[in-house]
């Protein structure tokens, strides 16, 4: 799901900690963004914007912090909605909705976990490479070169 | 990109094969959560039913059935409702009511009946209480009022004499939230015309029930539990205004109508 692999260049040490605050800042942002799942789009969103006209290393990775947000925010919307929907209207309590909460709270654990992880090693100056959102970052975030 | 989208594909996969794979747990069994199946509603019905017509007469007569029945089924065949979801009982009673119960049991004293000047008076209550029904407002209000483990201890049968008594009054006499009464009202003329009834009759019933003071307001049980007769009529008669006019009919001819009250002052 995670692939460590070599930069185009080494990354100094304060660009390593600038693009693992991306991941920190995600990671909070998943804790805040739990009962308003859009929160954690917003706050990734504005720690990319922040960062946008930083340097290579920097951008990739806040540009992947902020796609890994995306599906997090899809499924976590239609759980909170669905919830929502239980609350206040004639839905009823399935084993459907119950099982979505269950994939939603493992999705988010693995989510979560992973970042920590990620944080860590890009803090190092290691380059971290997520499954799907990596290519998705290498496609969208170019270097300037 | 090929690489993205195969990527992408796979942890949708996964993510939906995890979603199939946790519903085959039964979770709400594990859980015990409890909440108003179709079984509940059923069972509530029969038991509150079975109290009423302990102490209620029932009508047999089918001379009375099959009249008051006519009206239900073209209303229902009318607007593609399920005919067997709308169980009418006539009560011998003078009183002015009619009320919906659990499971779809609608409940309409003699009282009504005789006391409506004309058959589309009539049907515009009937179409009012099944407009109750087919938007689940009767199981919504008493959840609301009685708490949903009351609701279960009940249809269970455990429920006791007193709770029962007081969750029957609660039926009979069940006032809605205004909003719940002016969608049955504004569901009911849409029923109306539909069936090709003249749903006017229905604001004048409201109005003139809204006027009595005479000797028989003690019997009006079903306009003072649903208050504000006057401005339902008002907004009924406005909601009527908006829709296009059409050839309305009756139902039943005027014999059988005469026939049914005659048969009712028996």
């Amino acid at each position: 799901m995670i692939n460590k692999t070599q930069f185009a260049y080494e990354p100094g040490e304060h660009e390593a900690e600038s693009a693992s605050h991306s991941y920190i800042m995600s990671l909070i942002a998943i804790i805040a963004g739990v009962p308003l799942p859009i929160l954690n789009l917003i706050a990734t969103l504005i720690f990319y914007l922040g960062n946008r006209k930083s340097t290579y290393f920097v951008r990739w990775h806040c540009t992947q912090a902020l796609l890994s947000q995306l599906s997090l925010l899809f499924i976590n919307s239609y759980g909170f909605w669905w919830t929502i929907s239980i609350i206040f209207s004639d839905e009823k309590i399935t084993n459907h909705y119950i099982s979505y909460m269950v994939a939603i709270v493992i999705f988010n654990l693995i989510e979560f976990i992973t970042t920590i992880y990620t944080a860590s090693q890009v803090g190092k100056g290691k380059h971290v490479s997520w499954w799907f959102y990596g290519t998705l970052t290498n496609m969208i975030c170019k270097s300037e070169k | 990109m090929k690489k993205l989208i195969f990527q992408g594909a796979i942890i949708l996969l996964v993510f939906l094969s995890t979603w199939f794979c946790f519903t085959q747990i039964n979770w709400v069994k594990i859980f015990h959560i409890q909440q108003i199946t179709d079984e509940t509603e059923k069972k509530l019905g029969d038991v509150l039913l079975e109290v009423v017509l302990k102490s209620e007469d029932e009508i047999k007569s089918p001379q009375v059935n099959n009249t008051i029945d006519s009206i239900v089924n073209h209303i229902c065949i009318k607007n593609n409702i399920d005919r067997e979801q709308v169980k009418i009982h006539v009560l011998q009673k003078d009183e002015i009511n009619a009320f919906a119960m659990p499971n779809g049991h609608l409940i309409v004293y003699s009282g009504l009946i005789q006391n409506s000047e004309n058959q589309e008076e009539l049907t515009g209550v009937l179409c009012h209480e099944i407009a109750h029904i087919q938007l689940n407002h009767v199981m919504k209000k008493m959840l609301g009022e009685m708490g949903l483990s009351v609701l279960i201890t009940l249809s269970s049968g455990n429920g006791s004499p007193v709770i029962i008594k007081e969750a029957l009054k609660r039926l009979s006499s069940l006032t809605y939230e205004r909003g719940l009464e002016k969608e049955a009202d504004l569901k009911a003329v849409d029923y109306m015309i539909k069936a090709n009834v003249n749903p006017t009759a229905f604001a004048n019933f409201l109005y003139r029930q809204s006027l009595n003071d005479n000797e028989s307001s003690k019997y009006l049980q079903w306009a003072s539990s649903h208050p504000d007769s006057k401005d339902r009529s008002v907004y009924i008669s406005e909601y009527i205004g908006n829709k296009a006019a059409i050839n309305y009919i009756s139902i039943l001819n005027s014999k059988t109508w005469d026939n049914l009250k005659k048969e009712l002052a028996r």
